[in-house]
């Protein structure tokens, strides 16, 4: 048998760490600062984050099927697809938001010259808008 | 035919009193469309002031978002055709009618007015000359376009083309991508030949520091237009 990836005391604290930051998650979303939506990725992803660290012979399984020499590698390797993924998650929702925002200004600037218009004496006078 | 001017106007206060009466005394049967882009002087209130429409972005789009209100309200107001003409005084009024001929004709469905077909007036620096040469390359290639004038922003727009670009338009740095999503789409693209002039008062929204990130940016736009098979939907419907 190998010795521990991970030793006992650091699993304990990284779970710990884990299980506050999915607290938060859940917190934020009970009060409705954070939508289940958005904060899927966050959830899933640090649920897998907590897996391998609760079963860290996982990483072994992982660093010998990707071919990474070193385990502790494919600790770094996991890390930069954690971020890179609630990343790119989050500038979809970006960018769908600035393409909603655009279409809503639009709106507004269409509906204020409307309704600029009614206002004005000429629609009194049988001249309107089509 | 019933036509909208679109004017995109961001701190154009000073110019646009020019452009409107060159407009009303060479195309006086032309609906007029400012959008102010959030605009800090007088835009809105000067271009009232004139009899135009005025559509007042409460937020900076930048000039993609602008035009593309204008074309939703030419959509919604059931325009026929649609010109885009900058409302810092470089486009010619007087060269419409040659703008709008071809959809007239049925010729095309966009029509884009070249400055270097022939029609001489200002040409724009050599770098940017280099540049537009560059991206005329660039759109030949990738869509089988032939545009000599990619960058212009005098461009008329037949019924077709109001529907697509309603509903979608780029956003920033948008005339020569906006010209592959029209040909994608299966739409006629024409020039006339137009001359342009410099700008009276403040500077392009286009610096020449810019001017390599813009090249960057159109090229990276070029390169991953949708393939060939997923090309844009036009619709017929008023509302995109």
């Amino acid at each position: 048998m190998n010795d521990p990836l991970i030793p006992f005391r650091l699993q304990v604290f990284a779970v710990s760490v884990l299980a506050l930051f999915l607290g938060w998650v859940v917190l934020l979303i009970r009060r409705r600062r954070l939508s289940l939506t958005e904060s899927l990725s966050w959830f899933l992803t640090t649920l897998a984050v907590m897996a391998v660290t609760v079963f860290p012979e996982s990483l072994r399984t992982i660093s010998h099927v990707l071919d990474i020499k070193i385990p502790v590698n494919a600790v770094f390797a996991l890390a930069f697809l954690y971020v890179g993924w609630n990343l790119l998650s989050l500038t979809l929702t970006n960018s769908t938001e600035t393409v909603r925002l655009r279409r809503v200004i639009q709106e507004c600037a269409i509906l204020r010259a409307e309704l600029d218009a009614l206002r004005s004496p000429d629609a009194n006078q049988g001249r309107s808008i089509r | 035919m019933r036509v909208l001017a679109i004017i995109p106007a961001f701190n154009e206060a000073k110019n646009l009193p020019r452009l409107i009466q060159r407009f009303r005394a060479t195309a006086p049967q032309v609906d007029l469309c400012v959008v102010d882009d959030g605009s800090t002087d007088e835009t809105s209130a000067v271009a009232a002031g004139l009899g135009a429409t005025v559509l007042r972005l409460p937020s900076n789009l930048g000039i993609g978002g602008a035009v593309q209100t204008g074309y939703l309200w030419a959509l919604r107001h059931g325009y026929d055709a649609a010109i885009q003409i900058d409302g810092d005084g470089q486009h010619d009024p007087s060269f419409i009618s040659s703008v709008l001929a071809p959809l007239e004709q049925g010729d095309a469905d966009v029509v884009i007015g070249s400055r270097f077909l022939g029609a001489g007036g200002f040409q724009s620096t050599q770098l940017r000359r280099v540049g537009i040469r560059y991206l005329s390359w660039f759109l030949r290639l990738r869509c089988g376009v032939i545009v000599t004038d990619p960058t212009s922003g005098f461009r008329a727009a037949g019924k077709k083309a109001i529907a697509l670009f309603a509903g979608i338009y780029p956003a920033d740095y948008p005339e020569p991508e906006a010209i592959a999503l029209a040909k994608r789409s299966g739409l006629k693209v024409l020039e006339v030949p137009v001359t342009m002039e410099e700008r009276q008062h403040g500077t392009s929204s286009i610096k020449f520091t810019g001017t390599l990130y813009y090249l960057i940016k159109v090229s990276l736009a070029l390169l991953l237009l949708p393939a060939s098979g997923q090309r844009e939907m036009i619709s017929d419907s008023k509302d995109p």
